[in-house]
């Protein structure tokens, strides 16, 4: 019943649309915007749920948590270790990619809880997925991007890696050129990656927002099927983002070779680029 | 109910932000700090859960292996010891068939043996029961020539009427076998 009421309560607010956060009050000059709130919250589900698993695979559990998490963990460690090809690499790699792939995923499926948008604090919506904050999926796609640069200066040297980007154009114009390129898609690659998962969940809570409205006091009926399917698309783009972060690293520790790059590595760049 | 905020509305808010970053809503005090939570989330899982769950997953993986090394070691072995069946099997077979041609053989000297035993037995048995049957028929005829000679005597007393003693009968008897020669 109560959650029946909160979806009418949610039907009867028009669908908040900010594309910042807001800032919902102010410390020393620092924002404290919605996004925060339940940011705060997606941080302690977080840590709780791996505290859990942690203690519970400690303790031999068979419990649905510890052994889901668990299964989720292995198959994104087998994937790190697919792509990667390297052991080593995918055991250093895994904390960060895994933990963005849970990170995101929370936050995105809090973001479908029926107190985002109608809970108000003097105006201002109290609530916001944190992924629907632009700061923090920039954050995010700038430590992947960085990862994936230390990872591959670690791999082939500071200059080595440089030279991947700055050739000399009067030895090889083409290879500079696509140097520049590569330079490029560097920083284009970071904006998709922090774009496509703002917009993803900026749009998810519009269009929640925009079907409880539209449906008014239907909204317990047609809210549900829009919130398994942003629960759906939370998980896919968790598992996109934690994807690329891992092919970008991959790439940046393969070796380059000076000969001209031709045949499927090239493609697959261009393809993992542009993805 | 309110309108929700159209296109016009976005223009609006972004002109009260300075520059695109700012309208877009990049504060790079949040954005420093959220990379901040965020590595410090990792750095905490990474320290404390995910060494947890790596090991669990190593320990599986080594267990699943030896396991999988003990399967195949038993597999090895049951191959062994079926070959090892199979050798054993094939050399009982073979002894089997030695000995039942050793016991054929046997059985044929053993039958061939019985068979001179009985035919030498039934050979004795034959002649002796010849033998004893020769004694009989004599002792018969001694025994019926007895007899015969009884007869003779006391017919021939009731004949000549006189007391026959033995220098007489055998007189007689002399006598009727000469007569007896003659006609012959």
């Amino acid at each position: 019943m109560q959650l029946i009421a909160n979806l009418i309560s949610f039907a009867q607010t028009p669908p908040p649309v900010s594309l910042p956060a807001e800032p919902v009050w102010q410390w020393a000059g620092l924002p404290f915007t919605n996004s925060m709130t339940l940011g705060l919250a997606g941080y302690g589900l977080v840590v709780w749920l791996f505290l859990a698993v942690a203690r519970g695979v400690k303790r031999g559990s068979r419990g649905r948590v510890v052994l889901a998490t668990q299964w989720l963990f292995e198959i994104l460690l087998g994937n790190i270790e697919q792509v990667v090809g390297s052991r080593k690499l995918a055991r250093r790699l895994a904390p960060l990619a895994i933990t963005l792939f849970f990170f995101i995923m929370i936050n995105y499926w809090l973001s479908v809880l029926p107190v985002v948008g109608p809970v108000t604090w003097g105006g201002v919506p109290l609530f916001r997925s944190l992924a629907a904050d632009l700061n923090v999926t920039f954050a995010l796609a700038i430590i992947s991007m960085v990862a994936a640069q230390l990872y591959a200066i670690k791999t082939h040297g500071f200059f080595a890696n440089g030279g991947r980007y700055f050739k000399n154009p009067f030895k090889d114009l083409i290879g500079a050129f696509e140097g520049i390129l590569e330079f490029i898609a560097e920083f284009s690659r970071l904006t998709a990656l922090s774009l496509r998962l703002f917009g993803n969940v900026f749009a998810g809570e519009v269009l929640l927002g925009m079907v409880g409205f539209m449906s008014g006091w239907l909204a317990p009926l047609s809210l549900p099927f829009f919130m398994v399917f942003e629960l759906f698309i939370g998980a896919v783009q968790a598992y996109v983002f934690f994807m690329l972060t891992v092919v970008f690293v991959s790439l940046g520790t393969v070796s380059h070779s000076r000969q001209p790059h031709t045949g499927k590595r090239r493609e697959f760049k261009k393809t993992a680029a542009t993805g | 109910m309110n309108i929700p905020p159209n296109p016009q509305w976005f223009a609006a808010e972004a002109a009260q932000r300075p520059g695109l970053l700012g309208a877009l809503g990049i504060d790079w005090r949040l954005l420093l700090l959220q990379g901040a939570a965020f590595l410090l989330l990792v750095w905490f899982l990474g320290r404390f859960v995910y060494p947890v769950l790596i090991k669990a997953i190593d320990e599986r993986q080594k267990s699943l292996e030896s396991a999988s090394a003990a399967a195949a070691a038993a597999e090895a072995q049951a191959a062994r010891a079926e070959a090892a069946a199979d050798k054993t099997l094939q050399e009982a077979r073979r002894q089997a068939e030695d000995i039942i041609q050793t016991a054929h053989h046997e059985a044929l000297a053993m039958q061939e043996a019985a068979e001179a035993k009985a035919k030498k037995r039934a050979e004795f048995i034959a002649r002796q029961t010849g033998e004893q049957l020769e004694q009989t028929v004599l002792a018969a005829r001694r025994h019926l020539l007895g007899e015969v000679r009884q007869l003779v005597a006391e017919a021939t007393e009731k004949l000549v009427g006189q007391k026959m003693n033995s220098t007489a009968d055998r007189r007689l008897i002399e006598q009727a076998l000469k007569q007896s020669e003659e006609r012959r």
